[in-house]
């Protein structure tokens, strides 16, 4: 991605109050799950309650940030003009270990070496005062 | 809904327009004097009001109650459904419920907006939160992870979504309501030869966003009769469901809603896939057909290239698809392009269709997709069998 941060028009990030505790985490580049205590599974969104269980038994859990691409677009036509100069990037839906999946770029290879059931690390970029989790060929 | 209590008698349909300026109560306005004139009623008739909502108007809470009194109504039931693209099928389901319930008799069924003229939505939300950051250009993008996903499992002929492309477009440039720059044939060269959008999406795989709008007017049949009308489109089957798989995150994305209720549908009416005779399944993009047609049980998982190639759909073939030119050749007028789809089985069925006419229009399966949530593929899914009156 290139540009400088002042000059990236980029949306950033907002928070609602019950998805907070995973954004303020990002700026220590901790990628955080809600686990439910009751069924033992994560989730991803933040959801003001458990999938699993519509209780509020849940935690906020540190996740290993491997997993591997479930699908993906690359991206040509930029959305809105502050994308005009970073296409085409490579927007996935990354199945992690913890058995969610989460929407992040796929960074630091070509766009058509993406491919599907390969497996990625987490990495982080820098978007307004939070990070943004992305993920890198392992 | 097997009996054929219910009868849509007639139809109202803008021309669909860029920019046109208009605002979406200017269209309804337009709809409602149509839609009057084709039924000989008189606005005191209805007593039943229901409509999509409009991106030009999403941010006013009173927006049903300020589109009666701009359309000078007194109604007895009033309902906004914010389904999306599945609003259209799922307002006639409401309007059956509440004419059944003796709430209303007569119920205008309407969709407008002017999504070209002024978009005051804000989605918020995990579309914010998700979607805005990763510079997702939102529907394209998800139908284009979706895509990825079916290639990855089966095989996707592009030639039947060129096809399915090129198919409806001979239909548009039969249907004057259609966007006037789309009454043009298309070849398939035309569409490999279009833009990718978002990967393997092409440009001519979307629909354009447009002004304009489409009602209907639904009785009970037996005030139908009383009327005089003596043709009508007979809802005889529907079913929807919303935000399936609901707590499993690592659903397949590729089993859809429609595997549910189009089967659901079809055995409300007594029906089977192969007795439908026109199809017209909610087509935001071309693959959105596709899997439709998989998802109901018209063709086997993974079947649908081989099947769309082996079936003449054409408005003149054997199982018309979208023969007007559904949305993807007509244009999506904002919110309420699922009754794009809808329209096209009434006027079908009631025999207006002109030159488009398809020669068997005894039956007609609907089929709806409402909202693109994240990672997933879509909100609500449902669909509605029309019949020919007896």
């Amino acid at each position: 991605m290139s540009g400088s941060p002042s000059a990236d028009q980029r949306p950033v990030p907002r928070p609602s109050d019950f998805s907070l505790p995973f954004w303020a985490a990002t700026k220590e580049r901790r990628l955080l799950l809600q686990y439910c205590r009751d069924s033992g599974r994560y989730q991803f969104f933040a959801r003001p309650v458990s999938l699993f269980t519509g209780k509020r038994n849940l935690e906020w859990r540190e996740a290993s940030g491997k997993g591997r691409v479930y699908t993906y677009t690359t991206v040509h036509h930029p959305p809105t003009p502050a994308w005009a100069a970073h296409v085409p990037y490579v927007v996935g839906s990354i199945e992690l270990d913890e058995g969610v999946r989460i929407m992040a770029h796929v960074v630091n290879c070509a766009p058509e070496t993406v491919e599907i059931g390969m497996r990625v690390r987490l990495a982080w970029e820098s978007r307004g005062e939070f990070n943004l989790p992305v993920f890198e060929p392992e | 809904m097997a009996a054929r209590d219910l009868a849509i008698v007639a139809y109202a349909h803008t021309k669909f327009a860029r920019r046109s300026g208009r605002s979406p109560f200017a269209i309804a306005g337009e709809l409602l004097e149509q839609i009057l004139d084709r039924a000989g009623l008189d606005k005191r008739d209805i007593d039943g009001l229901a409509i999509t909502p409009a991106l030009a108007e999403a941010s006013n809470p009173f927006w049903s109650n300020f589109m009666v009194d701009y359309l000078g109504l007194t109604v007895g039931w009033l309902q906004t459904t914010d389904l999306g693209g599945a609003t259209a099928l799922a307002n006639v389901a409401r309007a059956a419920a509440a004419i059944r319930a003796g709430l209303c008799e007569t119920v205008l069924i309407l969709g407008a907006d002017a999504a070209m003229v002024e978009t005051h939505s804000s989605y918020g939300g995990y579309r914010s939160e998700w979607e805005q950051v990763q510079g997702l250009p939102g529907p394209p993008g998800e139908f284009g992870m979706l895509m990825h996903r079916y290639m990855h499992v089966h095989r996707l002929d592009p030639e039947a979504l060129a096809k399915i492309a090129v198919s409806q477009r001979a239909g548009a440039v039969r249907n004057e309501n259609a966007y006037e720059a789309f009454r043009k044939p298309i070849s398939r060269e035309d569409y490999f030869a279009s833009r990718l959008i978002a990967d393997p999406i092409r440009l001519l795989d979307c629909v354009m966003p447009l002004d304009g709008g489409v009602a209907l007017l639904m009785m009970s049949s037996e005030k139908a009769r009383r009327l005089g009308f003596r043709k009508a489109a007979h809802p005889t089957g529907y079913a929807e469901i919303t935000n399936i798989r609901a707590d499993d995150p690592l659903a397949d994305i590729l089993e859809t809603g429609h595997a549910i209720v189009g089967p659901k549908a079809l055995a409300a009416a007594g029906l089977r896939p192969t007795d439908i005779r026109v199809l017209h399944p909610y087509d935001d993009f071309t693959f959105a057909v596709l899997m439709q047609l998989e998802q109901m049980g018209f063709c086997e998982r993974g079947g649908g290239s081989r099947f769309i190639l082996e079936t003449d759909i054409l408005f003149s073939g054997d199982l018309p698809i979208n023969p007007g030119g559904g949305q993807l050749s007509t244009g999506q007028p904002g919110l309420a392009g699922g009754f794009v789809n809808l329209v096209e089985a009434v006027i079908q069925i009631l025999g207006q269709a002109g030159e488009r006419q398809v020669r068997d229009n005894r039956n007609a399966l609907v089929a709806g997709i409402g909202m693109i949530p994240l990672l997933r593929n879509w909100g609500t899914s449902n669909a509605l069998v029309l019949e020919a009156s007896a």
